[in-house]
């Protein structure tokens, strides 16, 4: 029992990292329409800023402040990274065939795997001295890692600062209007390019603070990235273009992903918790196409 | 297919449709197959395989052309389908109690390409189920759960496992035969992947060319148009996930003969998008499209390998202190392939077979063409 709490209150703190990564993802495919398979690669670059950030930062400054502030950083270089890749690459695809699009993305993430190894390289690496300490928190008998205890505290500040943004902002708004009906939008004069780079900014920020997080869990190497790619799962079920969805479901992601490496592990011969939310999910597309909340198409010849 | 010359007219519909209809394309046709028997005989052994890698990449994005071109569903998992082909081919070699007579004859091989096939055929259904409900960028990731499932869990952690040889099998010298004829060089292994690329684009042309082919283009066009049209669509994509499965498991079966061994890392993710890539860049929708598409791609693959072993060279010989950034320019073939990718994709969008077919119109236009340009 004590087991099993312990899985599922670290699942969902893992699952809040997931599900802050997905909230960029589904912001960019609200607005513009793009299928950001790069998402992988986005969080590892994150993670790397950070990392280079903070080791600059530490030598002069106590870890805490340093931390935040090279968080900080990564949240500003992710979003230059993010308008600048919009404006190099995705801006001249606006009204392509949506495989071409798909096909960027993936290309981008070709292209930015290689740039990480060329100017990162591939040994794993820690974030030394550490930023949180080793000591787990026990909350009513329940060991809780700090790591997992700020991550999720960091994700939730996001994802309400996001959402914030989301409802009572005048840009957040006019990605609002765009998502939801882009002619109505641009006739009203907002300015659909504005959006496109706004989303891509601030997936680039969601994606390189979930990085950080994810690398401060288990050290920065590739398989990062494939936690990043886990948030392709989370929208699914969630629903495509669904803000809520995002989060719910990358707390379930979190919490199955944790479950099964809990109680499965044992046996199976290995990587069942990398593959389970992928079983998972293709079981469930096929009693909920759309999944929980995503909007059913009506479709007319 | 392009604009017949003037003065070429056809009385029946069966000349009408024939694959070649005129004596030019008789001609190129017999100068190709000319070309391709003389190859080996004109460069040296890096380029034969890398013909023969082509032709790998041209029978397994025959699948994703067949899925994505014409059928209108699109996958990201085809990697996980050549690698159960593959799989299937090899333990079927090595693991298979044949009687005496069909070794001596040399069957266990064909056999096996064919069984693979089905297996791959039918693993492939099992993941093209979900396209009876969603599609579009659902069906995109319960095809890439594909090749998550597939690859990484059941043939890594199960399936290499057995014979207890670890992680990949070989095939030990003289298993892989066709009949008396036993493939062991390059040169073997080049004329067996063109005869095999040539029956594939066959069978696939003349399936495009049937019912079956016109009922897959009439559910890409618009699904729901078909259905109410009587095509029975989810058999019809039932039925392109096999015959695409299929083509993959061919393409598994044929790479073992090149390779003498299988292991999950040549069924990486990075292969699924790769193909999907190839045809893209050659044109979505088009049988030579393939052929271009992979042409290109293994050889900028071959050209950035030989640039970067030349610069490398270069630097270790006159900077040797610069050593470390040797092992940098691996990463810059792969940061660059995918920029090839990218501004292929925004600056050529109908891919390279629109170019040739633009070319081949100029020519038969020639001089009166009406393009006004």
């Amino acid at each position: 029992m004590e087991l099993f709490l312990q899985l599922i209150i670290t699942g969902v703190m893992l699952g809040s990292i997931f599900a802050l990564v997905a909230l960029g993802w589904v912001l960019i495919y609200k607005c513009s329409g793009v299928l950001n398979l790069a998402m992988g690669e986005l969080t590892l670059i994150g993670g790397y800023v950070c990392l280079g950030l903070y080791q600059r930062f530490v030598t002069f400054m106590p870890e805490t402040s340093a931390f935040l502030v090279a968080l900080f950083g990564t949240m500003i270089v992710g979003l230059m990274l993010g308008l600048l890749t919009e404006r190099i690459f995705l801006r001249k695809m606006i009204g392509e065939p949506i495989l071409a699009v798909i096909m960027v993305t993936v290309g981008l993430s070709f292209f930015f795997k290689g740039m990480v190894f060329i100017v990162w390289d591939t040994d794993t690496q820690v974030f030394l001295p550490r930023v949180f300490s080793i000591d787990p928190i026990e909350i009513a008998g329940i060991a809780i890692g700090q790591v997992y205890l700020w991550s999720f505290i960091a994700a939730l500040i996001l994802m309400v600062i996001f959402v914030c943004f989301f409802k009572y902002t005048r840009w957040g708004l006019s990605m609002q209007a765009c998502a939801d009906d882009e002619m109505a939008a641009l006739s009203l004069g907002v300015s659909a390019k504005f959006v496109y780079a706004l989303a891509w900014a601030i997936a680039f920020m969601a994606a390189g603070v979930g990085g950080t997080l994810l690398g401060n869990i288990n050290g920065l190497n590739y398989s990062v990235s494939m936690l990043g790619l886990l948030v392709l799962p989370v929208v699914v079920f969630g629903g495509l273009n669904s803000v809520p969805g995002a989060i719910v479901g990358g707390i379930t992601i979190g919490v199955l992903q944790n479950l099964t490496g809990g109680y499965l592990d044992y046996y199976f011969p290995g990587g069942i918790k990398e593959i389970a939310p992928f079983v998972f999910m293709v079981v469930f597309l096929l009693f909920k196409p759309y999944g929980l909340w995503g909007w059913e198409r009506i479709e007319r010849v | 297919m392009s604009y017949l010359p003037c003065g070429t007219y056809f009385e029946a519909y069966q000349a009408d449709q024939k694959w070649w209809r005129t004596g030019f394309i008789k001609g190129k046709m017999i100068l190709m197959v000319i070309l391709l028997i003389l190859f080996p005989y004109m460069v040296d052994q890096q380029w034969l395989s890398v013909a023969y890698t082509i032709n790998y990449y041209i029978l397994a994005a025959l699948g994703v052309q067949l899925l994505i071109g014409y059928c209108g569903q699109i996958t990201l998992g085809h990697a996980a389908f050549v690698a159960v082909g593959g799989y299937c081919s090899a333990m079927m070699v090595l693991f298979v109690p044949w009687p005496q007579f069909i070794v001596d004859a040399g069957l266990a091989y064909p056999i096996s390409i064919i069984c693979a096939g089905f297996a791959a055929g039918l693993w492939s259904v099992l993941f093209g189920l979900p396209s009876a409900r969603v599609k579009g960028f659902y069906l995109i990731m319960t095809t890439m759960a594909a090749q998550w499932i597939t690859v990484p869990l059941v043939i890594t952690q199960y399936v290499s496992q057995i014979g207890g040889r670890g992680q990949s099998f070989s095939l030990p010298p003289g298993t892989i035969k066709i009949g008396p004829w036993e493939i062991d060089s390059d040169v073997k292994i080049y004329y067996f992947s063109v005869i095999l690329v040539g029956i594939c684009l066959v069978v696939m042309g003349n399936l495009l060319r049937s019912k079956l082919g016109r009922a897959w283009i009439a559910i890409r066009d618009n699904d729901i148009a078909a259905e109410t049209m009587g095509v029975n669509i989810v058999g019809y994509k039932l039925l392109a996930f096999f015959t695409a499965g299929f083509f993959a498991g061919i393409a598994g079966a044929f790479y073992i003969s090149a390779l003498f061994f299988v292991s999950p890392e040549h069924y990486e993710w990075f292969y699924s998008l790769l193909w999907v890539g190839i045809i893209l860049i050659g044109g979505v929708g088009s049988i030579q499209g393939i052929v271009f598409g992979s042409a290109f791609v293994v050889l900028i693959f071959k050209v950035l390998e030989l640039s970067v072993l030349g610069a490398s060279d270069i630097l270790m010989t006159s900077y040797p202190e610069l050593g470390w950034i040797t092992t940098k320019l691996i990463f810059f073939k792969e940061s660059a392939f995918g920029l090839a990718i990218i501004f292929f994709l925004i600056y050529e969008p109908n891919g390279l077979a629109y170019r040739y077919w633009q070319l081949k119109n100029y020519f038969n236009l020639w001089p009166f063409s009406y393009t006004g340009k």
